[in-house]
């Protein structure tokens, strides 16, 4: 068991030069603003916080375990759970991890719909940290116009896939089936009607002066620190290190792709709403320009029935919405892997936290914690 | 800098610690005993791998691994590091001084394959309670509740299938299959 605080210990503290007792306050696991169930302690001098120690766990589903005892395909659906918000991303990876473990190709009209769909997750996962943040620091009204967006794109989820959260639509070797005809007008529509309202988010948050100044200066994280702690996606971005593995490293088709990396260079909690407000717009742009190239053709590659990588290991890496999501899969040879890790964002920006923290206000620390955006689910794993 | 430079340059130093070494396409992969693994890293990251990717074990029944995956944000390359270690007394010394956030990565593969990190801050179980008994992901952990694979049969049915496909059409009549017919043509 973790050591119990010796209560009524006195300290000096370092800001003030004062004798006084040492001061915990615990957050969560039930805390509205920590997105599921995330441990804080925090260790507190007066109003500023001077340490942070983050306990996980708590969700833990024994992924790798269960991976290591299931054959490839059945691994899919398990890796919907591990990001819940953007399943597709979460899916995308690890078939791609598969795929170049056999030296799989898939074909065209596959890679085009893969993008789509990542894409548009991208989106929904976007809208959804930006609405759960604006709850956070106590606007509403952003919450309910995000969750309005969101929706849509679930109903041309539900429309492809049958699902609205877990999808497991992504196959080794392609995808299960084409987009229905509806797809594109629908998808077409959406994008017309999403345009228009990114300009309307900017006038509720980034040109609202109380919400700037909650999060201009807060929560900073020198490029340094980002790079020794690995930090990776729009965290890392928002410290002013223009990487993107759809760039950096193309994989799929993003390199026919025309679109920026938006970066900045502030560090802050704002550097990092602006990085995924941005990325929005990308987002779009990328849609957009498949859905004008998709090609026609098959959408699932012949594969064996019993999908069996040679031996042999990769560690491969896509961009989920939250950054780098890495597997690193041990093939023998078998129907099963024989080693099965998943190296997730969230898991690697959180464990930054306590160092963006220290010096911060008490109440500014949701603010930090949900600029982070953490999916405890991909944490815990 | 190409990866055989960098493979050139890591041999040059540290020749009798790197048992195994392979370049393939913009990745150099090392094996390297586990009393220099720490110098090792030092010299990868100053020759330019800045960013940790991940640090993951392995269990090959005979011995365990620690697996550091690292690449850069200046140029493509990647290097992939497996430090074999003892099963019985795994320990390895830390590298949270080279990458700050080896930390957690560290703490996550002790608390799965019982490696002791040598010299770690605050090496305490991470995704498991405190008071968990055992590192479930060596391969002989056992716990009643975990549901083996099983292929159901599937392995048997694709070579059947397949072996019906490749028999001529005629050979399928209406008669019930005589127990005698074997699995595969």
């Amino acid at each position: 068991m973790e050591k119990p605080i010796p209560i009524g210990t006195t300290v000096v503290m370092e800001r003030t030069g004062e004798t006084m007792e040492e001061m915990y306050v615990n957050m969560g696991p039930q805390h509205p603003s920590t997105h599921g169930v995330l441990r804080l302690m925090l260790k507190l001098d007066g109003e500023y916080i001077i340490d942070c120690i983050p306990y996980i766990g708590y969700l833990h589903r024994c992924h790798e375990k269960i991976g290591e005892n299931r054959n490839y395909t059945q691994i899919i659906p398990y890796t919907d759970r591990l990001d819940y918000l953007a399943s597709m991303s979460m899916n995308f990876g690890y078939v791609l991890a598969v795929e170049r473990l056999m030296g799989q190709k898939i074909p065209e009209r596959a890679e085009y719909m893969r993008v789509i769909l990542a894409e548009l997750q991208r989106i929904a996962s976007h809208l959804i940290w930006l609405g759960t943040f604006g709850l956070d620091l106590g606007n509403f009204t952003i919450f309910m116009y995000c969750f309005r967006e969101r929706e849509m794109v679930l109903d041309l989820f539900e429309s492809v896939t049958g699902q609205r959260l877990n999808y497991s639509f992504y196959r080794i070797g392609g995808m299960p089936m084409d987009f229905p005809d509806t797809f594109l007008t629908d998808c077409q529509a959406f994008l017309a009607w999403f345009k228009p309202r990114l300009p309307e988010y900017d006038a509720i948050m980034t040109d609202n002066i109380l919400f700037q100044k909650r999060v201009q200066g807060v929560g900073i994280s020198p490029p340094q620190v980002a790079v020794e702690y690995g930090l990776s996606g729009p965290m890392l971005r928002a410290c002013g290190i223009k990487w993107d593995l759809r760039r950096n490293e193309p994989y799929s088709i993003y390199d026919r792709f025309e679109f920026d990396i938006p970066v900045f260079d502030t560090c802050d909690v704002w550097a990092r709403y602006m990085v995924r407000r941005r990325e929005m717009e990308e987002s779009v742009k990328i849609v957009e320009q498949a859905l004008a190239q998709l090609p026609p053709g098959e959408v699932m590659a012949k594969m064996p029935k019993t999908i069996k990588p040679p031996a042999g290991q990769i560690y491969s890496r896509a961009e989920s919405p939250r950054g780098e999501i890495g597997f690193y899969i041990v093939s023998d040879g078998s129907p099963k892997p024989y080693r099965y890790k998943v190296r997730s964002p969230a898991y690697v920006n959180l464990s930054a936290l306590p160092e963006m923290l220290k010096g911060c206000l008490v109440a500014d620390c949701v603010a930090v914690l949900g600029s982070v955006d953490i999916v405890l689910g991909e944490v815990d794993r | 800098m190409t990866p055989e430079e960098i493979l050139e340059q890591l041999k040059q130093k540290f020749g009798d610690a790197i048992t195994e070494s392979e370049v393939k396409g913009v990745e150099v992969r090392l094996t390297v005993k586990p009393e220099q693994s720490w110098e090792v890293c030092r010299l990868v990251r100053d020759i330019g791998f800045e960013y940790l990717n991940c640090i993951s074990g392995a269990d090959w029944m005979t011995h365990l691994e620690v697996v550091y995956d690292l690449s850069s944000l200046q140029h493509p390359n990647k290097a992939h590091l497996r430090v074999p270690v003892d099963r019985d007394n795994p320990v390895v010394r830390t590298v949270t001084d080279i990458w700050r956030g080896a930390n957690w990565h560290e703490r996550e593969c002790y608390d799965l394959f019982g490696v002791r990190f040598d010299g770690h801050p605050d090496l305490r179980r991470i995704l498991l309670p405190e008071d968990w008994a055992g590192y479930p992901l060596r391969k002989d952990y056992t716990d009643e509740r975990l549901v083996p694979y099983t292929d159901y049969g599937m392995e048997e049915k694709v070579a059947k299938a397949e072996g019906e496909k490749a028999a001529p059409k005629e050979a399928r009549s209406l008669q019930p299959p005589t127990p005698t017919k074997p699995a595969t043509a």
